[in-house]
């Protein structure tokens, strides 16, 4: 049991040093609460919609006072009577876009005839038109009746998930809080080589084995204290935990042992704990291609291959699956790529220590 | 058996040569002291009889182990106190002990025996629930050698052991090493000569990565240094008379009225004898001791802290 021994001393050396403690306790809690605090109050917001009304007859005040009636829109006040002022607010980024209702709108509803309606937004922003599109089609049919019918019914369903922001970041910020164990490890194990205590240690019976077990072993309760910050925080902020916390847990668990086993990868090759803050230059963009702060859905193909072959997007995206509901076979394969790469990485720093280390 | 044994024993880095063919032969229960200036080789040497550094040429055994085929046996039956005094700052006395001495695979009781027996003859039990880190150079270096003590190793290693200290602690350390003298094997650099002079049995003098002498400091003494001198302190010692004296004698200096000659069969009783023949008042004359530090200037040519 001498990796006990060495994972005793390595415990103590962290829970001593109130400064390192304090980072790797502090971290998690304070990116919970500021990215939770700036999002849990966000509900989904209805689309704030600007009107040009150039028939200006009753159906065209009737159609505008429907689509205020509808949840998801919300009318920009006033309503325009030319487009040329609307155009020019949209130009100036004043509104985001208008839907314009040209003259004959009457006369072609009440023809039966083809009704023609404009979106204007800007190219710069084409999802605006791609999300509002849809919604406008949908209403005007049910409002216009216009021939073939469309029978699109707008219906708000209820979610178990309370804030679809908060359940969307959580799993993410908490997968890069675990991120942090890679500097804070490889900064242990450099410094002890540097200061020359591993050389000390490394003239007694221990196994290479022994050595990565034993700096491993100390990060096992900050990794679950911080995962219970997390989520603690985070269901303080409005996370709803829909699917099993344990397997979510798991999940934590296993990208906090790769995140350790890459942390005794680099710890072997730096030469100085000063070198340790190297580590954030793969840190921050793996968090990003992993989809910890936004989607990877528009990522080039091959930033998201990268990003699939290491494991923390396997992290982020089982953890959110099975928070929003999700069996845990559905994320089976997620689970086996952190599995593997835990393997690997523990395997690959026993080898990596005994080249290293002797030389 | 020899506790030590090495066989032109070579390390380079990246082709650089640290260590040129080192062969030592270390006795069991011997104090042996490997002599010589920063650079000249001692650290590498240890640093490879400990297994850390693989020799690029070369055998070594400890206690009939092959560093290279068996670091594991031989890092079960040696003690290191390195030269930088490496301990975990934010452990206590107690808690450094109990880490090298349970990875040696003592039992809770043995290792708390163990440390209570060392911390008393190091002098630390009063500290001993203290953390390191607010500890001075002395005490840590005292812990250290405690340490490299703990699971009771045959062979000890002492890196530079007294490096830094002032003279009060060097001379409390010096008496810890040598409460240890017969009872285990020790292997000890230093650059410090009265150090080697004072504790070992026997020294090797190293330079360049190569032992350029061996014996005790007797033998190295009487046997290296070529010449002897003598310091004699006089009044009315004329120019004649100092050309007279460089004609017969190697070397000859003249401070004051001070004059120290230097000569490989230097006989003082001619000498005395000579100056007062020449109307010389001669207030004292010295034979001057020699140094290790003059038998490294006589085989490098240069100073011990060159």
């Amino acid at each position: 049991m001498k990796f006990w021994e060495i994972g005793k001393r390595n415990l103590k050396e962290i829970y001593r040093n109130r400064v390192v403690l304090g980072f790797l306790l502090g971290m998690p809690l304070a990116f919970m609460l500021v990215f939770c605090s700036a999002f849990a109050g966000e509900q989904a917001s209805p689309i704030a919609m600007s009107i040009v009304d150039e028939d200006h007859s009753q159906s065209s005040s009737a159609f505008i006072q429907y689509l205020g009636s509808i949840e998801a829109i919300e009318l920009n006040e006033p309503i325009y009577s030319e487009k040329s002022q609307a155009q020019e607010d949209l130009e100036d980024s004043r509104i985001s876009f208008y839907l314009f209702i040209p003259s004959g709108f009457e006369e072609a509803k009440q023809a039966q005839q083809t009704v023609n309606l404009e979106l204007v937004y800007k190219e710069a922003d084409p999802m605006i038109g791609l999300q509002v599109k849809p919604i406008i089609e949908a209403v005007g049919s049910e409002f216009l009746g216009v021939a073939p019918p469309l029978n699109v019914e707008l219906k708000g369903t209820e979610s178990k998930i309370k804030n679809e922001t908060v359940n969307f970041f959580a799993p993410g910020i908490a997968v890069f809080g675990l991120m942090i164990l890679i500097a804070t490890g490889a900064g242990m194990i450099a410094g002890d080589r540097e200061k020359g205590f591993l050389a000390r240690m490394l003239t007694t019976p221990a196994k290479p084995w022994d050595f990565i077990l034993g700096y491993s072993l100390p990060f096992i309760p900050v990794l679950i204290i911080s995962t219970l910050i997390y989520l603690g925080v985070g269901m303080a902020m409005g996370l709803t935990i829909v699917g099993n916390l344990g397997y979510a847990f798991l999940i934590f668990f296993l990208i906090g042992l790769c995140s350790i086993g890459i942390a005794m990868i680099v710890g072997t090759l730096l030469k100085s704990e000063s070198q340790a803050p190297i580590c954030w230059v793969f840190i921050v963009p793996m968090a990003m291609i992993s989809g910890a702060w936004f989607s990877v859905e528009g990522m080039p193909s091959a930033v998201k291959s990268v990003a699939g072959a290491l494991p923390f997007i396997h992290a982020i995206d089982g953890s959110r699956a099975i928070i929003n509901g999700s069996s845990l076979s559905a994320v089976m394969p997620d689970l086996y790529w952190l599995v593997g790469w835990a393997v690997v990485l523990f395997a690959a720093g026993i080898v990596l220590f005994r080249k290293k280390m002797v030389s | 058996m020899n506790a030590v044994q090495t066989f032109k024993l070579t390390k380079e880095f990246d082709g650089l040569v640290a260590v040129n063919g080192v062969d030592l032969e270390i006795k069991k229960g011997e104090l042996f002291s490997l002599l010589g200036p920063n650079g000249a080789g001692k650290t590498t040497t240890i640093r490879m009889l400990c297994c850390l550094l693989k020799p690029t040429r070369g055998t070594a055994s400890i206690l009939g182990y092959d560093i290279a085929k068996e670091p594991f046996k031989v890092k079960k039956l040696i003690g290191v106190s390195p030269q930088d005094t490496v301990l975990s700052e934010r452990l206590n006395c107690w808690e450094n002990l109990a880490l090298i001495g349970k990875v040696h695979g003592l039992s809770s009781n043995e290792v708390k025996r163990r440390s209570k027996e060392l911390l008393e003859t190091m002098g630390l039990m009063e500290r001993a629930k203290d953390q390191v880190r607010k500890f001075s150079g002395g005490m840590k270096r005292r812990l250290s050698i405690a340490m490299a003590l703990v699971h009771d190793p045959e062979l000890l290693f002492l890196d530079e052991p007294t490096l830094g200290l002032d003279p009060q602690a060097r001379r409390a350390v010096w008496e810890y090493i040598a409460e240890l003298k017969g009872k285990k094997t020790i292997l000890l650099t230093t650059h410090y000569m009265e150090e080697a002079d004072f504790l070992s049995e026997r020294i090797g003098i190293i330079d360049e990565g190569r032992v350029v002498a061996l014996g005790t400091s007797q033998e190295l003494k009487t046997n290296l240094l070529e010449m002897r001198s003598m310091v004699v302190t006089a009044e009315n010692i004329t120019a004649e008379i100092i050309a007279d004296l460089q004609s017969k004698y190697s070397r000859l200096e003249k401070v004051k009225e001070k004059l120290r000659i230097s000569h490989k069969d230097l006989d003082f009783k001619e000498i005395v004898d000579y100056l007062h023949s020449r109307g010389v008042t001669v207030y004292s004359a010295v034979l001057e001791q020699p140094t290790l530090e003059d038998v490294f200037i006589q085989i490098t040519g240069k100073k011990l802290r060159d």
